[in-house]
């Protein structure tokens, strides 16, 4: 077989056709210290400009030899549109919702200029700036927030949770909002030149509600947005998503995302019984093995994803920052062991 | 006419509850009634339904009763559904407010607070607002009977150390959602060997890995919030953090 490039061999793994290799991204955030110092592009300017932002993203491609890149770096643009103060963490950290500007109960309006608020403007440039730059060798991705996800930022996480499970229907018009914000944001950055939509719906993990409440109040949303976009979309969810698997690739997306905790061959095996035929995406603990481990834990983890049948080799979450570029080179240079 | 239809539909509903050990897959029965109704409340994180019934518990019973007897047997039940998986985050969450609630009216007849196993000290890292973790690791340690100082987020290295020396607690345990902020763990452990405490920290969340906390002394990598409240027994027994990571950590 030929040797495809990072673009066609993207498209053709979420297709389901074959391909030399498997691809290698992250799905979620890959910016590290490493690459900061190279490419001489840190946080937090990172955050707010543009140009150090598509530089810092574009490491995934120029340094790690990933098949896409992606922005943004954090899980906040949608909140901070909707009011949120943010909490910096200065070089190292990622800001985080530090005063969440609702409570359950309050009539929000939708931002008449979201797409002007906060530091959207920053992110959606920054996409036109690596399509511009790289988009004609990898995948660019555009990374929104579930809907869900992004309205427990609007009120705090255990407020939230706990209305999840005891009144669910007074969320659903928060969510139905959140919705909105992210359909938005994201048809924005594909109008800016993204190829594929991320949604990373964190919120709507197993560790933090039922199977009911996610079928409940995050699946219609995910599918929703799933429908409204042009262009392929993952879904991302961490944790263990095996009792709402099917229910993710019932919502139409491109790909899901998942964890290492997630049985794969038990998953595919599910969606197959279904008739679905939906790639998944993942493989390597962020963690414990990124993090902590070695080039050989990370190869040992890739190889196994390769036999156990997933689609794409990633990062099952986000990419701690302080990450060994070794160890995220080792996901690559596994993959070529494979190269048809 | 609707009034004693519903009436009627209660007293089928309380019936059914005396001593349906299999109903929703709920094991633990009370020994009466009374008790019986607290505890479902627990169960169904009813924070509506469970003042008027514990009030109205205490004026026969006994505060201590109804603490052990209902509220903490009714948390001990939402541990264990949530522990097989039948029950979820939120479900936890919304039974810990009804058990508080509950002990809050039976210390304020007791006239002073219920007597603790023992004092834990509890904090989400520096530099880390995402406490959820630790919130669920208060409610278990509350409902096992043991009292939380809860130092809260985002908390300095300082404070955690000096909260250690201040309250001399059975266990600390720090919870870290963002691998950017775990750091601090280390710095604690460097903190309290220079200062001779020798204790227990427990650090667990998204963060952290086994690896990373069996990495520093007294580190001891708790895996998930149920994992606390058997800790700290373990503890309350004599076992020193060496003897915790052998239990958990292999």
């Amino acid at each position: 077989m030929h040797t495809m490039t990072s673009r066609e061999r993207f498209m053709a793994a979420l297709n389901g056709q074959s391909v030399d290799r498997l691809p290698v991204i992250s799905v979620c955030q890959h910016a590290t210290y490493d690459q900061m110092e190279q490419l001489n592009s840190a946080w937090p300017d990172a955050f707010h400009d543009a140009k150090l932002m598509a530089k810092l993203a574009s490491g995934g491609q120029s340094i790690l030899g990933f098949d896409a890149v992606r922005v943004p770096f954090c899980q906040t643009h949608e909140a901070e549109a909707f009011g949120a103060v943010l909490k910096y963490g200065g070089k190292l950290g990622l800001p985080s919702v530090d005063i969440h500007p609702y409570h359950i109960g309050d009539t929000i309006d939708f931002p008449a200029d979201f797409l002007s608020k906060g530091r959207i403007p920053a992110l959606l440039e920054a996409i036109r700036i690596l399509k511009r730059d790289v988009g004609d060798q990898v995948i660019v991705m555009g990374g929104i927030i579930g809907a869900f996800s992004i309205a427990s930022l609007l009120f705090g996480v255990t407020d939230y949770l706990k209305a999840s499970f005891k009144k669910p229907s007074d969320l659903v018009p928060y969510i139905e909002l959140c919705e909105r914000a992210g359909t938005t944001l994201a048809k924005a950055m594909i109008e800016a030149g993204a190829d594929v939509i991320v949604v990373e719906d964190m919120v709507a993990s197993m560790d933090m509600i039922s199977p009911k409440i996610y079928r409940t109040l995050a699946w219609e949303y995910e599918k929703d947005q799933v429908e409204a976009l042009s262009v392929p979309t993952i879904i991302h969810i961490c944790g263990k998503t095996d009792p709402i698997i099917v229910d993710i690739a019932k919502t139409g997306c491109a790909a899901i995302s998942v964890e290492t905790t997630v049985n794969i061959p038990k998953a595919l095996e599910n969606l197959q019984s279904e008739g679905l035929t939906t790639p998944l995406i993942g493989g390597v603990d962020p963690v414990k093995t990124l993090f902590t481990g070695q080039p050989e834990d990370v190869k040992y983890e890739v190889r196994n994803a390769i036999a156990e049948g997933l689609s794409m080799i990633s990062p099952g979450c986000s990419v701690p920052p302080a990450t060994r570029t070794a160890n995220l080179r080792a996901m690559v240079d596994t993959a070529k062991e494979y190269q048809a | 006419m609707s009034t004693a239809l519903e009436s009627y539909a209660r007293i089928l509903i309380r019936y059914d509850l005396v001593g349906a050990a299999e109903v929703r897959e709920i094991k633990a029965t009370a020994k009466d009634s009374t008790l019986q109704e607290i505890m479902q409340c627990v169960i169904d994180g009813d924070s509506d339904a469970i003042g008027s019934l514990v009030k109205n518990a205490l004026k026969t019973m006994d505060p201590m009763k109804v603490i052990n007897e209902a509220l903490i047997k009714g948390m001990g039940e939402v541990s264990r559904l949530w522990a097989e998986g039948t029950y979820y985050l939120p479900q936890v969450m919304v039974a810990s407010d009804a058990m508080l609630e509950g002990i809050d009216l039976c210390e304020a007849r007791l006239g002073k607070k219920m007597e603790k196993k023992g004092v834990v000290v509890t904090h989400t890292a520096e530099g880390d607002i995402h406490d959820l973790g630790q919130k669920i690791v208060n409610a278990l340690l509350r409902a096992n009977g043991y009292e939380v100082v809860d130092l809260g987020k985002d908390v300095p290295v300082d404070d955690v150390v000096a909260a250690v020396k201040k309250y001399e607690p059975l266990m600390v345990t720090g919870t870290a959602l963002m691998t950017t902020t775990m750091t601090a763990f280390e710095k604690i452990s460097n903190r309290l060997s220079a200062a001779n405490i020798n204790i227990p920290f427990v650090c667990g969340g998204g963060a952290v890995s086994n690896e990373y906390v069996t990495s520093y002394k007294y580190g001891v990598f708790g895996k998930d919030a149920q994992q606390a409240p058997q800790m700290v027994t373990d503890i309350s027994d004599g076992a020193s953090w060496q003897d915790l990571r052998e239990r958990y950590n292999n």
